[in-house]
C-alpha cells in the first residue's frame, strides 16, 4: 500500500479538527443491550470499556482534557506540538515503536488535537490490547521528547501550516474563527504560528507536558472484543499508578459579544469562497440538538434550503453547506460557499433571505423528518465501528457528560418544528454576522 | 467513485486479503439459494441498528474485450441514473430518506450495486437495489453524462503518476488479455461504447446465475430471504452457459522507460502469480507483506529508512481469480532513481536465496492478519466480502479459509513462492521529463 511518512494520517485528523473546531456530538447506541461501563480510577483517570463483538478489532483511545485553549497567548501550539511528540519514543521504548508494535500488527494510529482536547487512538487486533494499553500508559507520561526530534518534526509542522494556507476553506473557517473569538482563546490558531514553533524550546513542551498530562485530565476509552473487568485491571495497573498531578484545569471563559464584521481577502486562484458566522450554544446546551437540526435543514443535503435556493434551482455557488460546531463553552454556526467572484453579493443575499424564511415561516415536517433520519444515520453508522463508538464515549466524558452522548439521539428525536424556528430567530440574526471573502487576486 | 478511490482499492484489498481473522462470525451468515439459481447471503449482526445490500454480479472487465473495456462499469454507473420509476435524483432522495446511500461500481472480478440504510427500512433498501439492478432506464442523456465523467476519470488516472505507472505496468504484464486495462476502461472503447452495447453487457450480465445478493445487519433472516425471493425470483434463468473467461497468454520480461511531466520518479516491479484459489496464492501473499507489507517490512526499513531511498515504498497483490500479480513499487527523488532500482531488485533477489525467519515470517502474517480484520469492520464491508468471494466462484467463506492458509504458510513455502514467482521482472520506471 502506498504509505506516506507516519505521521500523515496525524497531520490529517490534527487538521481536521484544527481547523473546524469540534463537529456536532457523535451520539450514542440506544440499540446494544451492552452499554458502556464507566469507572473513575482512585487518581482521577477515567476509564470507559465497552464490550463489543461486532469483529475482531479492539479501539483504545487516550483522551486528554488539554487543548489549543490551555495554551498562553506566547506559546501557541504546544498541544499540537506535542501530538506530534508523542509517539517518538519514551524512556523505555526505542523511536519506531509504532511501527514494531502496532503497525506491523496490521494497526492503525491515530492522534488529533483540537481547541478543547487531545487524543490518541490505536485500533489493532483484539489480542494486542493489553500491549496497547501499557503503550499509552507509557507515552502519557514517559515520552523522552528527544531534542534531536523535536527539531526534526519542525519541519513536519510547519509544512502541516503551509498545507492549511494552500486550502481556501480551512483558511477561511480558521479567519472565522478568530473574528468571532477575537480575544478569546477559540480565537488563536491550534498549530500555532511559524515564528513560534520555530523557537519551540524543548523545556516549553516539556513544561506543557508535564502540567496537562496528568491522570486528572485522561480518559481511557476501549471498545471491542475484550472483556470489561480485564481491561479495569490493567487500567488500574498501569494509569492507576500515576500520581495524581493536583492542579485543576481552568475553565475556558464565556465567548465575547459578536462584533459583526465584513471583510475581503485577495488570494490567489478564479473562485471565490464565501463565509459567513454566527455564535450558537456550546455543547451543554438544551439546545444543542436543535441547532444540529436546524444547521442540516439549512445545508447538509442535496435536499437542503440553501443547496435548492442557490445551487439546484438556480446555480449562484458551486457548492455550499452550513454547520454547527459545539464547543466546550460555546458553539458557531458556518454557511461557507465556493463560487464566481460576481456572484459574491447574490449568495450572500439568498443565504440571508433563505434565514428570512425560517425565521418567519419555520420548517416543514417533511424538513423535520429527514434531518432527524440523517441525524439517527449518522448516529447509528457511528456505532458500527470500535472507533466510532470510542469517539464518541471519549469526547463526551472529555468535554461533555457519557449519559448526555447516551441520550443525545433521543433529544434529536424530540425536537418540534417550531423549537427549530425560534433557535433559528435566536441565533441566525440577518444582520449581526461575521461575513469574510476570499476574492480572485487580479493577474 | 473517484480516480483516487479507484486507485486506492488494489492497495487497500491487496493487505487486505492477505489478512485473515480468527473471530470473524461464519456461524452468523446463511446462505439460500432461490429456484432460478440466485444465491442470497445473509449475515444477522445485533451491534449497529443499520443494514448493508452487495448485490454482485459475475463479470467485470476480467470479460471484457479490447473493444468493450469499460463497458462492465459504464453499465454500473449508467444504471444508477434512472430506473423505469424513478430519475438519478430521485432514487438519491429515495436513499436518503431511509437514513442510507446507493453506489455502484464495475470492478475487475465482478460489478456491484451496493446500498446502506437504518436497520428499520431494510426492505426499502432491498427494493431499491432490486430496483436500480432490474429496472434501469438507461437514458440517452444521462449516459452522454455518464460518458463524459469517465474519460475525464480517466485523464485523471493517466495524470497521477502512480496510477500511470501501474497503468503501464499491468498492460506489459498482460498484453492482450483483459487484466491488462484498469476497469474504468480505455478511451477509445469509452467513446466508442453506446446505448446498445450498455443494453446488451446488462442482459449478459444480469441473470439469476450469475447473481449473489449479500445482505448484513440488523435483519432478520427469514424475512430477508421471503423478500429476496419476491423481488427477484421471477428473473428467467437463461439456458445459455455463462461463456469463461478468456485464458491468460505467456509473459514476456522487459523493461521500459516511461518521461512524464513529474517531480517524484516511480519504479514498479512486476511478477505474476497465483489466483486466489490455488494453494501457493497465501504463500505469495506473505513474500508480498515480507517485502512491503507496511513500516516494519524489508522495503520500508531497508530502502526508506535505513538508506533515505524511498519517500513512498510498497507492495500490492489483488485479489484475482486468474493468474494474479504481485507489484513492489516505491516513488523517490529523480537523483536517487538508479540506487532505488537497483535496492528494489536486490531485496527481490534476497527473498530467492535467503530463507525468511521466524520472527520476520511471524510478523508478515500478522500484518496480512490484522489488515483483513481492519478491512471487515462495517456492514457494507462484510456484504462485499461475503458477495464477492461466492460470485467468483471461491465461497462466501473463503476469507476464514484463506486466514487459516495465511497462518500455516511455513519459511520453506516462502522460498517455494519467492523460486517459482519472483522471475523475469517486468518493469515500469517513470522519470521526469528531461
Amino acid at each position: 500500500m502506498v504509505r506516506p511518512a507516519p505521521v500523515a494520517p496525524l497531520l490529517a485528523l490534527a487538521f481536521l479538527l484544527t481547523a473546524c473546531g469540534v463537529t456536532r456530538p457523535t451520539p450514542a447506541p440506544t440499540t446494544t443491550a451492552l452499554g458502556p461501563v464507566e469507572r473513575i480510577l482512585a487518581n482521577g483517570v477515567r476509564v470507559v470499556v465497552q464490550e463489543f463483538r461486532a469483529s475482531e478489532v479492539v479501539a483504545l483511545q487516550l483522551w486528554v482534557r488539554a487543548g489549543g485553549r490551555d495554551e498562553a497567548a506566547s506559546e501557541l501550539g504546544l498541544a499540537h506540538y506535542l501530538e506530534h511528540m508523542l509517539f517518538k519514543g519514551t524512556t523505555t521504548r526505542p523511536r519506531g515503536f509504532v511501527e514494531r508494535d502496532v503497525e506491523a500488527a496490521g494497526g492503525r494510529i491515530n492522534a488529533g488535537t483540537s481547541l478543547d482536547f487531545t487524543y490518541y487512538h490505536v485500533v489493532l487486533p483484539a489480542a494486542r490490547a493489553r500491549d496497547a494499553i501499557e503503550m499509552l500508559a507509557d507515552v502519557a507520561v514517559n515520552s523522552s521528547l528527544d531534542p534531536r526530534e523535536l527539531e526534526l518534526e519542525k519541519k513536519v509542522v510547519l509544512e502541516e501550516m503551509r498545507l492549511g494556507e494552500d486550502s481556501p476553506r480551512r483558511r477561511l473557517v480558521r479567519q472565522l474563527y478568530e473574528r468571532l473569538f477575537d480575544g478569546h482563546p477559540y480565537g488563536r490558531p491550534v498549530l500555532g504560528t511559524p515564528e513560534l514553533v520555530r523557537g519551540l524550546a524543548r523545556e516549553t513542551l516539556r513544561s506543557f507536558y508535564r502540567r496537562h498530562y496528568v491522570p486528572e485530565a485522561f480518559t481511557l476509552v476501549v471498545v471491542g472484543p475484550v472483556t470489561p473487568g480485564e481491561v479495569l485491571a490493567a487500567a488500574e495497573g498501569t494509569l492507576g499508578r500515576l500520581p495524581r498531578g493536583g492542579v485543576s484545569r481552568l475553565p475556558a471563559p464565556p465567548p465575547p459579544p459578536l462584533v459583526p464584521v465584513r471583510l475581503d481577502t485577495e488570494r490567489p486562484g478564479s473562485q471565490a469562497h464565501l463565509a459567513l458566522g454566527w455564535l450558537a450554544p456550546r455543547l451543554d446546551s438544551a439546545e444543542t440538538p436543535v441547532v444540529d437540526l436546524l444547521a442540516a435543514i439549512l445545508g447538509q443535503s442535496r435536499s437542503a434550503r440553501l443547496v435548492q435556493a442557490l445551487r439546484e434551482r438556480e446555480p449562484v455557488v458551486s457548492s455550499i453547506s452550513a454547520g454547527y460546531s459545539a464547543l466546550e463553552a460555546a458553539g458557531v454556526v458556518t454557511v461557507t460557499a465556493q463560487l464566481e467572484p460576481a456572484n459574491l453579493g447574490r449568495a450572500e443575499a439568498g443565504i440571508l433571505a433563505e434565514i428570512g424564511r425560517l425565521r418567519s415561516a419555520g420548517v416543514t415536517p417533511e424538513e423535520l423528518r429527514r434531518a432527524v433520519t440523517a441525524a439517527e444515520a449518522r448516529h447509528a453508522f457511528s456505532l458500527e465501528t470500535a472507533e466510532g463508538r470510542a469517539f464518541g464515549y471519549g469526547r463526551a466524558e472529555t468535554i461533555w457528560r457519557l449519559e448526555e452522548e447516551l441520550a443525545y439521539i433521543d433529544r434529536v428525536r424530540s425536537v418540534t418544528a417550531e423549537q427549530v424556528r425560534q433557535a433559528a430567530r435566536r441565533y441566525l440574526d440577518p444582520e449581526r454576522y461575521v461575513r469574510l471573502a476570499f476574492v480572485p487576486r487580479p493577474r | 467513485m473517484s480516480p483516487a478511490g479507484r486507485l486506492a482499492l488494489p492497495a487497500v484489498l491487496a493487505s487486505l486479503l492477505l489478512a485473515g481473522g480468527a473471530g470473524a462470525e461464519p456461524g452468523a451468515v446463511r446462505q439460500h439459494v432461490l429456484p432460478n439459481g440466485l444465491r442470497v447471503l445473509v449475515r444477522e449482526s445485533a451491534s449497529a441498528p443499520v443494514v448493508a445490500v452487495s448485490l454482485q454480479v459475475r463479470g467485470g472487465s476480467h470479460f471484457e474485450t479490447a473493444e468493450t473495456a469499460g463497458v462492465t462499469n459504464f453499465l454500473q454507473r449508467v444504471m444508477l441514473r434512472g430506473t423505469t420509476k424513478r430519475s438519478a435524483v430521485r432514487l438519491a432522495e429515495a436513499a436518503e430518506d431511509i437514513g442510507g446511500r446507493l453506489d455502484a461500481a464495475g470492478e475487475v472480478e465482478s460489478a456491484e450495486v451496493r446500498g446502506e440504510a437504518l436497520a428499520r427500512h431494510w426492505e426499502a433498501l432491498l427494493a431499491l437495489v432490486a430496483e436500480v439492478a432490474l429496472a434501469p432506464a438507461f437514458p440517452s442523456e444521462e449516459i452522454e453524462k455518464e460518458r463524459r465523467l469517465l474519460l475525464s476519470q480517466l485523464r485523471t488516472r493517466a495524470d497521477n503518476p502512480f496510477p500511470a505507472g501501474f497503468d503501464a505496468l499491468v498492460r506489459e504484464l498482460y498484453g492482450p488479455h483483459p487484466y491488462a486495462w484498469p476497469s474504468l476502461g480505455r478511451r477509445a472503447s469509452l467513446e466508442r461504447l453506446g446505448r446498445e452495447a450498455l443494453v446488451g453487457r446488462y442482459r449478459e450480465l444480469y441473470r439469476p446465475d450469475r447473481m449473489v445478493l449479500a445482505v448484513s445487519g440488523q435483519v432478520a433472516r427469514a424475512r430477508v430471504v421471503r423478500a429476496a425471493e419476491r423481488l427477484f425470483g421471477k428473473l428467467e434463468r437463461p439456458a445459455a452457459a455463462i461463456p469463461p473467461p478468456p485464458p491468460v497468454p505467456p509473459r514476456t520480461a522487459g523493461r521500459r522507460v516511461l518521461e512524464r511531466p513529474v517531480h517524484q520518479a516511480h519504479v514498479l516491479v512486476g511478477y505474476r502469480g497465483p489466483g486466489l484459489t490455488e494453494p501457493a496464492y497465501p504463500a505469495l501473499r506473505v513474500l508480498g507483506a515480507v517485502l512491503g507489507g507496511g513500516m516494519a517490512s524489508r522495503l520500508f526499513v531497508e530502502l526508506r529508512d535505513k538508506e533515505g531511498l524511498a519517500y513512498s515504498v510498497g507492495a500490492l497483490a489483488p485479489y484475482r481469480t486468474g493468474p494474479a500479480f504481485l507489484v513492489a513499487y516505491l516513488g523517490t527523488a529523480p537523483a536517487s532513481l538508479e540506487a532505488a532500482e537497483a535496492g528494489v531488485l536486490r531485496e527481490l533477489a534476497r527473498l530467492r536465496t535467503e530463507r525468511v525467519g521466524p520472527d520476520e515470517l511471524a510478523r508478515a502474517k500478522a500484518h496480512l492478519l490484522g489488515r483483513l480484520a481492519m478491512d471487515r469492520r462495517t456492514n457494507a464491508r462484510r456484504a462485499w466480502y461475503l458477495a464477492f468471494f461466492e460470485v467468483v466462484g471461491a465461497g462466501w467463506d473463503f476469507p476464514e479459509r484463506y486466514a487459516r492458509a495465511l497462518e500455516a504458510v511455513t519459511a520453506e513455502d516462502v522460498a517455494a513462492a519467492a523460486a517459482r514467482w519472483l522471475t523475469g521482472p517486468t518493469i515500469i520506471v517513470l522519470t521526469p521529463v528531461r
